[in-house]
């Protein structure tokens, strides 16, 4: 579609659309962020932040960030806000079919997994599993324009 | 001034106005209050664990704080808070949503420039620069913070009243087949397709072609 962009991740080239992640994600940004009132603690960005990890490892770390989005926070996101939850599901739908074609590239060993990413990733999973876990996935869906800044 | 006891209105509608990341802070007087109402501001990096009151805009009477040292950084996201005071009462720390100075920025429109030949004109657009802290500091173009940024151009002849738009992407546009002895005026935007951003329109620049030879 129109807003397709191809995003590299090292090796991998995915087509993501990206402009209708990003349209569905600013449509509840507000409403999602207001419901994570922990203002001093981050899942993507700190300690350290993605734009600091190497682009021969961002592939590798792309995967891991689609599975944790898939497996562990849209699960968790259900609000009772019906138009909140259909952004939510659009947007995990998205992330689905892009988490597949990357693991397709993956298996044609192009998606190393290098030690920062895999220390990067660790550290998001700690941040992650200090809260709890309605609080961490609702913290980490907030945190999606971090990821898709970090994908452009 | 003491906070004695915080039963003061709150400033009201505090947030981030912020254009080619020049980001500042604005709020509106708590209601009710007249003249004499004090104001304290602090941000806070969104993630680290701590909050810095800005040293300018301590007691200060205005109604806007100029954050944007603090938030130079656009791969970081902010918050900031504002907090009022009035004969010893005070108000609660009242905050923006948060803010991210990538997509939450606004951008002007390009800069045109236009001559022209007997039968065609020629257009050189110049992206705004990214807020600096002083002349001294290097400019940073806004098309290095948003690679996929384009171009919408509108040519107009101003004795047809025919219009023509251009979607491009580098920063130069050549008009060909045009009538000679004729006014055009041309107008540009930015166009960001993500994040989604549009800057609006540029005042037109009217130029005539040569006369016939």
């Amino acid at each position: 579609t129109a807003g397709d962009k191809i995003s590299r991740s090292g090796a991998c080239r995915v087509s993501l659309s990206m402009a209708e992640i990003r349209a569905g994600f600013t449509a509840v940004k507000a409403n999602i962020q207001s419901r994570d009132p922990i203002r001093t603690l981050s899942i993507l960005s700190h300690p350290h932040s993605l734009h600091k990890v190497k682009s021969s490892d961002r592939c590798c770390l792309t995967h891991h960030l689609f599975t944790f989005y898939v497996d562990k926070v849209f699960k968790q996101c259900r609000t009772k806000d019906s138009f909140v939850n259909r952004k939510i599901s659009s947007i995990a739908n998205s992330f689905l079919s892009a988490r597949r074609k990357l693991g397709q590239c993956g298996e044609q060993n192009n998606c190393v997994c290098g030690e920062e990413s895999t220390e990067k990733f660790k550290q998001i999973l700690a941040n992650y599993e200090g809260l709890n876990v309605t609080s961490a996935a609702m913290k980490s869906l907030g945190e999606l324009d971090i990821l898709l800044d970090w994908m452009e | 001034s003491g906070e004695l006891y915080c039963s003061l209105p709150n400033p009201r509608n505090v947030r981030f106005e912020s254009i080619n990341m020049k980001n500042v802070l604005h709020w509106s007087a708590p209601e009710g209050t007249g003249d004499g109402v004090l104001y304290k501001v602090k941000y806070a990096v969104y993630g680290v664990g701590k909050w810095i009151r800005k040293a300018e805009c301590q007691n200060i009477n205005r109604t806007w704080c100029d954050l944007s040292s603090e938030t130079s950084d656009y791969e970081e996201q902010y918050y900031a808070s504002v907090k009022a005071f009035l004969n010893g009462a005070c108000s609660d720390w009242m905050e923006t949503t948060r803010f991210n100075p990538l997509t939450d920025t606004k951008i002007d429109p390009p800069m045109v420039s236009v001559s022209s030949t007997d039968k065609s004109i020629s257009i050189i657009l110049t992206t705004p620069e990214k807020w600096k802290r002083s002349p001294e500091e290097e400019s940073v173009s806004l098309l290095q913070v948003y690679p996929g940024l384009q171009y919408n151009v509108s040519v107009l002849n101003k004795k047809t009243k025919k219009r023509w738009f251009f979607s491009i992407s580098n920063n130069t546009l050549v008009v060909p087949w045009l009538e000679p002895g004729t006014a055009y005026c041309v107008s540009a935007q930015i166009h960001v397709t993500t994040p989604l951003l549009d800057s609006g329109f540029s005042k037109e620049r009217c130029i005539a072609t040569l006369k016939d030879k």
